[in-house]
């Protein structure tokens, strides 16, 4: 007695080759969430994801977007795994991600995520007790990474130069993503992932900022995967759309996202 | 290293919300100041009382009640007890008394005559012991009103009535040094036995061929009606009152007192501890739920620092770290609360008391207790309350706003 009803199918308009090496490599991937008496899956039957690409997620919130990041994040632990492979640098074998959730490594995760993942909160995320500098800095100085000019070098790119030892609580919504950015992209991470990071923005700056951001990751030759509830922001800067359809029960009680790609 | 990048992060985000660390700071001081005073209070009364019962003589004095006859054997066997510190006996006091005369002052002092030796308890202070039969040390009151100092020299006098004959004689005496106030409160000697037993000989009609005062030989051997004996401690004290009864000696003591202190120190303690209980309860408590919230309020930045890299490990050490701080800070602002009421209660009962006595007292060990007590208990909180840090999943605070 289950009626669905779709809301989104699409499919990504530019493909780009899959010859670079797959960054991602994800079988039957699924994960259970409930809040609220409404139960969410996320079914992830197929995902690949190779290095250089560029993948934008688009959908309304509560869609899965955030579920599927946490997940190629390795903070979201995914109820079920076929297979999750990840081979961060093109060389060397892939990292068998489901075997580390398995066995509870941690620890272990966190360490791919912090050398080789960047991530841009939807709201900064920013250490309000830290300046502009030192958040940037940040991920450099988990890492043991020497100070040099790449801080100032990527600020000037993203235009908050000045701001560098301010702290930023003196910034404007605006900046202060432009410096979340700064500080996913400041330890040269293979991947940066980005949820939503110019919401709270104004949709004139939104557009500013995105295309300043993808601009870097692309002179930078690095995986981008953004989510974001609108298309229009960023149809034109060539991202390939992932397609996802979600299916909702007619009582609202369930909820199920499937991404392929 | 990783720890001190922690530490780092930590105190910079202390600093960066000195507002809310100064309230935290605030709220520990609030609580544990007003308890340092109460302990000061409580240490520095019952411990105020209980050193001068131990240190004032008076409450280790054993004396007989009516007179009796007691030997130099009996007297001898009562000083070698282990429990008494100073035993010398006394002659009857109708014959222990001096007319006494200075040339500094015209008045003729009639003073007692109180039998001393070394180690009299009441002459501690005394740098001049009185030494043979031509010495004495006056009681302060004595000396004030003949007008003497240490080393003047006075005219003692005495009279009796021998074969119907009023007879006067004089000796001179040399004040060898004034005894405090507390000693003796009216007009005293202090004097070696030898002059006490002089003055009752001659008294009695006997012969003092030491001073050239003629008479009759003595013939009995000496007794003594009475003595002055000391405990060696006020905790003695009962035990050799108990010993001197069963001798079938009566005697009063200040056991009575000696114990009414011990046992408001009992109850003083049982009162303070109960307080001190229920403080260190709530305190705990306070602390604890405000490290507590403090980490829920923080669950979105501790979750950045999870997402950068930062270990589970490193996570709990965030909030210890601030714990410590506000440890420091809060017990050095309590121990500053602390020493402003107790010299305000100090000064304002300064008339009251002796000098250097306290109302208000703490040792430096016990500012040192407070201490470790505070920094352990706030520790502990913030390590629980960085075990729920640590268990914040990396996702759980990057959404909400």
């Amino acid at each position: 007695m289950t009626n669905f009803q779709h809301t989104s199918i699409d499919n990504a308009p530019s493909k780009p080759s899959r010859d670079k090496g797959i960054i991602y490599h994800l079988r039957n991937v699924a994960l259970d969430r409930e809040s609220e008496g409404v139960s969410f899956r996320l079914n992830v039957p197929s995902l690949q994801i190779a290095q250089g690409e560029k993948i934008a997620l688009i959908g309304e919130s509560g869609c899965g977007k955030s579920t599927l990041l946490d997940i190629l994040a390795f903070i979201g632990e995914p109820s079920q795994i076929g297979a999750f492979r990840f081979r961060p640098e093109n060389t060397g074998e892939p990292i068998d991600v489901a075997s580390m959730w398995d066995k509870r490594k941690l620890n272990q995760l966190g360490e791919l995520r912090k050398r080789h993942i960047g991530y841009v909160m939807q709201t900064g995320g920013l250490l309000p007790y830290l300046t502009v500098r030192d958040n940037m800095n940040l991920s450099r100085h988990v890492l043991g990474m020497r100070d040099d000019t790449a801080i100032e070098q990527l600020a000037r790119e993203l235009g908050i130069a000045r701001h560098l030892d301010k702290l930023p609580e003196t910034l404007s919504t605006g900046e202060r993503q432009r410096v979340a950015i700064g500080r996913a992209l400041a330890h040269q991470p293979s991947i940066v992932i980005a949820d939503e990071p110019t919401a709270s923005v104004d949709p004139f700056a939104a557009e500013k900022i995105m295309s300043l951001f993808i601009g870097l990751a692309e002179d930078r030759n690095i995986t981008v995967i953004v989510a974001s509830h609108a298309w229009r922001h960023i149809k034109r800067l060539g991202l390939r759309r992932l397609a996802h359809h979600t299916q909702r029960s007619k009582d609202g009680r369930t909820t199920e996202t499937v991404v392929n790609g | 290293m990783r720890v001190f990048k922690t530490l780092k992060l930590a105190t910079r985000d202390y600093k960066h919300e000195w507002q809310m660390s100064g309230c935290f700071v605030l709220a520990l001081a609030a609580v544990l100041g007003p308890m340092l005073v109460l302990f000061g209070l409580k240490f520095g009364i019952v411990g105020g009382m209980l050193d001068q019962l131990i240190e004032d003589p008076a409450n280790r004095e054993i004396r007989p009640v009516g007179s009796g006859r007691y030997d130099r054997a009996w007297l001898g066997a009562l000083r070698q007890r282990e429990d008494v510190t100073f035993l010398v006996p006394r002659t009857r006091s109708i014959a222990a008394t001096v007319q006494l005369k200075s040339e500094s002052s015209s008045r003729i002092l009639n003073a007692e005559v109180i039998p001393s030796d070394k180690g009299d308890p009441l002459l501690r202070s005394v740098e001049a012991m009185p030494d043979g039969l031509r010495s004495v040390v006056l009681s302060q009151s004595a000396a004030s009103k003949l007008a003497v100092k240490p080393g003047d020299r006075i005219d003692g006098s005495l009279v009796r009535q021998f074969r119907g004959k009023r007879e006067r004689v004089h000796l001179e005496l040399n004040v060898a040094a004034i005894a405090p106030a507390a000693a003796f409160n009216r007009d005293g000697a202090f004097a070696d036995l030898l002059l006490v037993e002089a003055l009752e000989d001659f008294r009695d009609g006997h012969a003092v061929p030491a001073l050239d005062w003629s008479g009759d030989e003595s013939t009995q051997d000496r007794t003594y009606p009475s003595f002055r004996l000391y405990a060696r401690s006020i905790y003695d004290v009962a035990e050799l009152k108990e010993a001197l009864t069963r001798a079938g000696v009566d005697s009063r003591t200040k056991v009575g007192d000696i114990e009414l202190v011990m046992k408001m120190d009992r109850n003083l303690s049982t009162i303070y501890w109960a307080i001190a209980i229920i403080g260190l309860v709530g305190f705990s408590l306070s602390l604890g739920a405000s490290l507590w919230a403090n980490v829920d309020r923080k669950r979105k930045e501790l979750s950045v620092l999870r997402l950068v890299g930062f270990r589970t490990g490193d996570i709990v050490w965030f909030p210890m770290i601030q714990a410590f701080y506000t440890a420091i800070l809060g017990w050095a602002l309590a121990v500053g609360i602390y020493q402003g009421a107790a010299l305000a209660i100090n000064d304002m009962l300064s008339t009251q008391l002796a000098d250097g006595q306290q109302v208000c007292v703490l040792l430096t060990e016990h500012y040192v207790a407070a201490l470790v007590v505070t920094v352990v208990s706030a520790v502990l909180a913030a390590a629980l309350a960085g075990m729920r840090s640590a268990r914040i999943a990396p996702a759980e605070g990057l959404r909400e706003i």
